[in-house]
């Protein structure tokens, strides 16, 4: 049965999943029309602006980009919005009633909304990392004199700074490169799913009152973020107060390290809380209006 | 063994003032088409409700073949809310599909059938549907499960006469004999004719459980007025 709701879920979520990645591709592509301004041309080439005067294109091209930062914003709050939404309209609205009325268990319900769920929201995320690369590769090619290609640029960038990055990050900061980023790897592996897991745990919160069920989720996930925040803050005073002797640059590199597994755990511990809360909800609280 | 469901010191409140369900105690037998009656607020739907695990009883028990309300008395009970459960933006084939998917009782092809006997293209979504004839799906899909267990909590309130005629006959067509049928409506008179046994209910207390035809031996009268004469204001 987990397998026939994994495929209705991702039936029932794709069509406006794939919306949000068409969003993105869109706005990712006028931003790189709008490097295509004389502002941005003119970097690559020597006395560019000498007048100081901007035309109607740049300007068209800032807003753009400005346009092009809050779609980004839209997109990555956006599809989260739109999952929470689809869960409790399928789990605590009329169509609730023929959810909890198929012959599943709780668990195999929650799993497969957990995980269809955090799927699209780590296929957005990396698509949003995607397009910022590209972003970046479009200022950098705007910028990049003639005669030269992106790649060339980028192979010059690491042979030039590339040492000089990891020495910084290494022996200043006391980071190894390699164990963040398998962290860092590992949490956006995680994260979608625990952020999901701890949405879905506050709506489900949401359904233990009587009225206003929908503010009252809200509120939860307000207060768990709080509680969230307020947990970070006391293990960023435990780090601080371990390395009280230790030189700033490098107790900024062990609370990078820190802080980066610290808040993977947390989120985690919190996501496995309120996956608890969920079950608990539909099993012996269960109260459709 | 020809109890299919046994309810016992069931209890819901919703408030402290406002009990819903006041420590019921029932058992129902298989085979019989039983009418669930009561005026609005009586309790009936917040009954079919815990019945379907939609509710958790304050106290008491529910139990369906021998088994508390779960995952497998819902593969057993096929259950018609008083409202759209569906998602009106899906197509009928895909609802057919998804029950197919879920429920091992239920026939693709009799729901089929049944659609393309009230004219009803599979291929269109929910939504374009007119009011009856979304609930006349609900009731198709509904239908043709084989369960063993059919609750169908005010099937024939808001659709015209007509309507209600085919609903009844769908019901009376299409269930399984050995199977038990529960109907919850307060349009007695419009089912009366099918009614084996009755249930009266009133602010959540069990009033009577008895047969149509007690009714008739013993008081002389339809059940539409001996419901009027229990249940005058």
């Amino acid at each position: 049965m987990l397998g026939k709701l994994i495929k209705h879920e991702w039936k029932g979520t794709y069509k406006t999943g794939c919306l949000f990645l068409i969003a993105l591709l869109s706005v990712t592509f006028l931003s790189w029309l709008a490097f295509q301004s004389p502002m941005w041309r003119s970097l690559a080439e020597e006395n560019a602006y000498e007048s100081g005067l901007f035309s109607l294109l740049d300007i068209a091209s800032a807003f753009t980009l400005f346009f092009y930062a809050i779609m980004l914003a839209v997109v990555s709050v956006g599809i989260m919005v739109y999952l929470a939404v689809h869960f409790y309209k399928t789990m605590y609205t009329d169509e609730g009633y023929l959810t909890h009325t198929l012959p599943v268990s709780t668990n195999q319900l929650m799993v497969s909304k957990i995980l269809i769920s955090g799927i699209w929201v780590m296929i957005v995320m990396i698509a949003v990392f995607l397009s910022l690369f590209a972003l970046i590769n479009f200022l950098v090619g705007a910028a990049t004199p003639e005669g030269y290609s992106l790649i060339e640029i980028w192979s010059m960038f690491f042979d030039e700074f590339g040492d000089v990055l990891v020495k910084l990050l290494r022996e200043e900061l006391g980071i190894n490169p390699v164990v963040y980023l398998v962290f860092f790897i590992l949490n956006i592996l995680v994260s979608p799913f625990a952020s999901m897991a701890i949405i879905f745990g506050a709506i489900s919160m949401g359904q233990l009152f009587t009225k206003h069920r929908v503010l009252m989720a809200i509120v939860s996930y307000f207060g768990l973020i709080i509680i969230n925040g307020i947990l970070a803050s006391v293990t960023e005073g435990i780090i601080s107060a371990v390395h009280i002797n230790v030189d700033s640059a490098e107790m900024f590199g062990r609370y990078m390290n820190i802080n980066l597994s610290a808040s993977s755990i947390l989120s985690i511990v919190m996501a496995v809380a309120m996956y608890l809360v969920s079950y608990l909800v539909n099993t012996k609280k269960l109260n459709m209006e | 063994m020809n109890e299919l469901v046994e309810i016992v010191g069931l209890t819901k409140s919703y408030d402290a003032r406002n009990v819903a369900v006041n420590n019921i105690t029932l058992t129902l037998p298989k085979g019989k088409i039983i009418g669930l009656l009561g005026p609005n607020g009586s309790g009936k739907t917040t009954l079919i409700k815990m019945m379907n695990g939609l509710l958790t009883p304050d106290q008491g028990s529910i139990k369906i073949k021998g088994q508390y309300v779960g995952v497998d008395t819902k593969a057993h009970v096929a259950y018609l809310p008083d409202r759209t459960y569906l998602s009106g933006g899906q197509k009928i084939s895909q609802i057919l599909d998804y029950f197919s998917d879920f429920y091992a009782d239920f026939s693709k092809e009799k729901a089929l059938e049944m659609l393309h006997s009230l004219n009803i293209d599979p291929s269109v979504k929910l939504k374009t549907l007119s009011k009856g004839n979304k609930e006349k799906v609900q009731l198709i899909l509904v239908m043709s499960r084989q369960a063993d267990l059919y609750i169908l909590d005010e099937p024939i309130a808001g659709v015209d006469p007509a309507a209600r005629d085919y609903i009844l006959r769908t019901i009376i067509n299409n269930y399984n004999p050995d199977a038990t049928v529960i109907i919850s409506t307060h349009l007695i008179g419009d089912i009366e004719q099918v009614l084996d046994e009755v249930i009266f209910m009133r602010y959540g207390h069990l009033v009577l459980y008895t047969s149509v035809d007690n009714i008739r031996e013993q008081h002389g009268k339809s059940v539409d007025a001996y419901f009027r004469e229990v249940f005058a204001c």
